[in-house]
């Protein structure tokens, strides 16, 4: 399971373009929308294409991302159940 | 005192119909073009889409041009379009006044370039399609329509709004006397580049657009091109040109918000319907018909139909949005709804917003789900861009004579 | 003409310039001490992003925004107009590295695991909206994109609205970036392919108001854009007699078919006047003429001329009177004059 939250972490930093952050620097409990890390909408859709090509998770709506991306340890917890690669 | 804008010429072509009679007929007989994908090359076919049904090469026919030379779509459509407009309105290489001509695009070349890309990079087969790629261009080649010499031509590309910022900045044009004529608008071909994009956004409806309806889940792209052709007191006296209506007023406003997603609360789209009645003289209740933006996305919608309370109060005027019929036609939805607007109202009616069921919880007001016969004197038009390019006009019957 | 083209025109002061260029960034050391450039393609000299915004408000923003937001935000700090009533960017290209990496992937993925940020910040008007956000500037937004005319259209559109009194400010900006494989690509077909001088980037950001008030670097008074070869006819409309000009700006680079047009004009003038080849330093890009405008301006402002064409230093009279001229490919045409205050 930390396995997987310090791979996603790495994944999201680059997916995301978060320069000067580290993995470490992200904490897995808190909310990566608003006023966690500050992502926005654009960032959501980003890490939708995240999910489908690292995990083979399609989702089919924008808006089923809302629960699964509140934060890295809830996102690595819908990865492990949904994952198809 | 203002100084009035004249409508004496139009010229379109979308997906329902080539021509100022094709597409009122389709209109009245709640004809839509969104449909299953069959021009564009693209593997996303679970998108429907509102194309032209006719080839580049047959438009090269329709336009007597030699396909072998270099043509991009959003040209071929645009000079469609302007040819029309420059009939409608009686303009040929032996008019007199100064004419501006402004077009709008984002996409350009792109139906092109996306063909050829890598061999521009590795090759020299392509190479003429490279010049053909910018907005700039596009317009340049779209001007080649008309025999004479247009005194002032530019593009504007502010995404989904430019068309209708072509109309204002004519329409400005006109009023510091620099022309007296103004042909303003805009072109767009579907490309897979941007219909890709907006897949990206995840904002692409697989059913036709449902506007304004509760349940509605995205919009459909579609493509075509249309102009108006704008012209002073002064000339339409000496040309002895009879106008079709009149521009009262207009704005261009930003949401600043974000680059994509519209403000909550639709600062940018009621600061824009707000001036644009401010710059024509007139009240809310003044408004006959709202021609809405009216994607059918869930942000659009939602922030639209909130701005419309706030300017509008209790007693919101006939609205529709016709993009159920043509899709969303992006950098030309300006012009082509504009153009639709107008014939729609110089025939006593108020077009459909197609695809209506349910009322939105948050609104107090429903679209027009039914074509209206009515004798109407002024409707607004919106045009809400990415980025929050805002943009309204306001068009009238002739009101002074 | 109507009544409105009888009335008197509104001046327009130019209140604070900044570039970012093949030159040093956001400094004036180039009218001094340019870099003359021998290659073929030189890109622009980018500033300490960070001292402007965080990391994390920058990630998704290409070159091009990054350099037009910082024009910006310092032509706003010089000029203390925090809030513009329009902003008006011209780009001939728009944002063509984020339209590159969009088109590259869609062809290569075969429309597959596209991601949004590419596409979204590929839209030419993404510019002139990006400052609007960072402002919160909810008044007149536009971006004009023609060829080598584009900044020149912001800057019109601007001129027209300040006549029309709808406008008492305005952010009017060139913005242009040109990557490896476009700079490739415009080689092979006329707008680059004789041209002598460097393929460059430009951005460069106007501060303008019609308040004289505070400081100014010189007052535009006439902006005339022409798309006919017509220029005698262009310079017969100028408010202006062509002897009162002290100097002009001209954009000669290398390729002999544009130079003609400008040598032609040249000849118009008295053989003694200045004539400032501004893209000797700065190169050629679509927004280039951006560039062209600042030079014509910081004349004016210093009373010099830059080490350009074997100029430079102050000379022997007032410089009164400066007109810059720009044209596309002698389809479009553009002239500013711009006077000391």
């Amino acid at each position: 399971m930390d396995e997987l939250i310090l791979e996603l972490k790495k994944e999201i930093i680059e997916a995301l373009n978060l320069e000067g952050m580290t993995p470490e620097s992200i904490d897995e409990n808190a909310s990566l929308f608003g006023d966690g890390l500050g992502l926005d909408s654009i960032d959501a859709l980003e890490l939708i294409v995240l999910l489908e090509r690292n995990y083979g998770i399609k989702l089919e709506n924008a808006n089923e991302g809302k629960e699964i991306f509140k934060s890295i340890r809830i996102m690595a917890d819908y990865i492990k159940q949904h994952r198809t690669k | 005192m203002s100084i009035p804008i004249y409508v004496t010429g139009l010229g379109i072509i979308t997906g329902i119909g080539n021509g100022k009679s094709e597409n009122l007929q389709s209109i009245i007989d709640y004809k839509s073009a969104v449909n299953k994908i069959e021009i564009l090359k693209s593997k996303h076919s679970e998108f429907p889409v509102s194309e032209i049904h006719l080839t580049n090469n047959e438009m090269c026919e329709f336009l007597g041009l030699n396909p072998e030379e270099v043509h991009t779509r959003t040209c071929l459509m645009g000079r469609i379009a302007l040819r029309e407009a420059l009939q409608d309105a009686n303009i040929s290489s032996e008019t007199k006044e100064k004419i501006a001509f402004i077009s709008g695009t984002t996409v350009g070349g792109m139906d092109q370039s996306e063909q050829f890309y890598f061999d521009f990079l590795e090759n020299d087969l392509k190479n003429n399609y490279i010049k053909a790629h910018d907005c700039g261009t596009t317009t340049e080649m779209i001007a080649k329509e008309f025999a004479g010499d247009f005194e002032i031509m530019t593009t504007i590309s502010t995404a989904c709004s430019s068309a209708l910022n072509s109309i204002i900045l004519g329409a400005n044009l006109i009023k510091t006397g620099k022309v007296d004529i103004a042909i303003v608008g805009g072109s767009e071909s579907l490309s897979k580049f941007h219909f890709n994009g907006f897949n990206t956004l995840m904002i692409l409806d697989k059913e036709q657009c449902r506007p304004f309806d509760k349940n509605r889940a995205g919009l459909n792209l579609g493509e075509g091109a249309a102009y108006v052709v704008l012209e002073s007191k002064e000339a339409i006296k000496r040309r002895k040109i009879k106008p079709l209506c009149q521009l009262l007023g207009y704005a261009n406003t930003c949401d600043a918000f974000h680059q994509t997603a519209t403000s909550p609360e639709g600062i940018g789209a009621t600061l824009a319907m707000r001036k644009a009645l401010e710059n024509s003289n007139l009240q809310p209740e003044d408004i006959d018909y709202i021609n809405a933006h009216g994607t059918g996305t869930e942000n659009n919608d939602l922030t639209e139909g909130t701005a419309i309370m706030k300017v509008f109060g209790e007693n919101i005027p006939n609205i529709s949005s016709i993009k159920s019929f043509i899709g969303h036609t992006t950098s030309a939805a300006g012009s082509i709804e504009t153009v639709i607007s107008i014939l729609a109202m110089i025939n006593n009616f108020i077009p459909a917003n197609l695809n209506f069921s349910t009322k939105i919880d948050e609104f107090n007001f429903i679209p027009n789900d039914k074509n209206i016969k009515k004798n109407y004197n002024i409707f607004i038009t919106n045009s809400f861009g990415f980025g929050g390019n805002d943009s309204s006009c306001v068009f009238s019957k002739i009101i002074e004579k | 003409m109507n009544d409105f083209s009888l009335r008197v025109s509104k001046n327009i002061y130019i209140k604070a310039i900044s570039h970012i260029s093949n030159q040093k960034p956001l400094s004036e050391e180039w009218f001094e001490e340019p870099i003359f450039y021998s290659q073929k393609y030189v890109r622009s000299i980018e500033p300490d992003y960070k001292e402007y915004f965080s990391l994390l408000e920058s990630r998704r923003m290409g070159l091009i925004l990054k350099r037009a937001l910082v024009t910006a935000i310092n032509v706003t700090r010089k000029s203390k107009i925090m809030n513009p009533d329009a902003i008006i960017t011209g780009t001939g290209l728009g944002c063509i590295e984020n339209t590159e990496k969009f088109l590259t992937a869609l062809i290569k993925n075969d429309e597959e695991m596209l991601t949004p940020t590419h596409f979204m910040q590929s839209t030419h008007n993404t510019i002139s909206s990006n400052i609007a956000i960072n402002f919160k500037c909810h008044g007149y937004n536009s971006t004009y994109s023609h060829c080598g005319t584009s900044f020149d259209s912001a800057l019109y559109d601007a001129f027209i609205q300040f006549q029309l009194g709808e406008i008492h400010s305005a952010l009017v900006s060139g913005q242009d970036e040109l990557t490896p494989d476009y700079f490739k690509l415009l080689k092979k077909i006329p707008y680059l392919k004789n041209v002598k001088v460097c393929g460059s980037e430009a951005s460069v950001s106007f501060m303008l108001s019609d308040e004289e008030n505070g400081e100014n670097i010189a007052k535009i008074s006439d902006v005339i854009l022409l798309n006919k070869p017509e220029i005698k006819k262009m310079l017969g409309n100028l408010k202006c007699n062509l002897s009162e000009i002290d100097a002009i700006v001209v954009g000669n680079n290398g390729d002999v078919e544009n130079d003609e047009i400008y040598n032609n004009f040249i000849n118009i003038f008295d053989v003694h006047i200045p004539v400032i080849q501004y893209k000797q330093i700065f190169g050629e890009s679509y927004s280039i003429s951006g560039l062209g405008l600042y030079t014509a301006a910081e004349i004016i402002k210093k009373q010099k001329l830059p080490v350009i064409n074997n100029y430079g230093g102050k000379i022997n009279k007032v410089l009164k009177k400066v007109l810059f001229y720009n044209h596309y490919q002698n389809k479009n045409h553009c002239l500013i004059l711009l006077e000391m205050l």
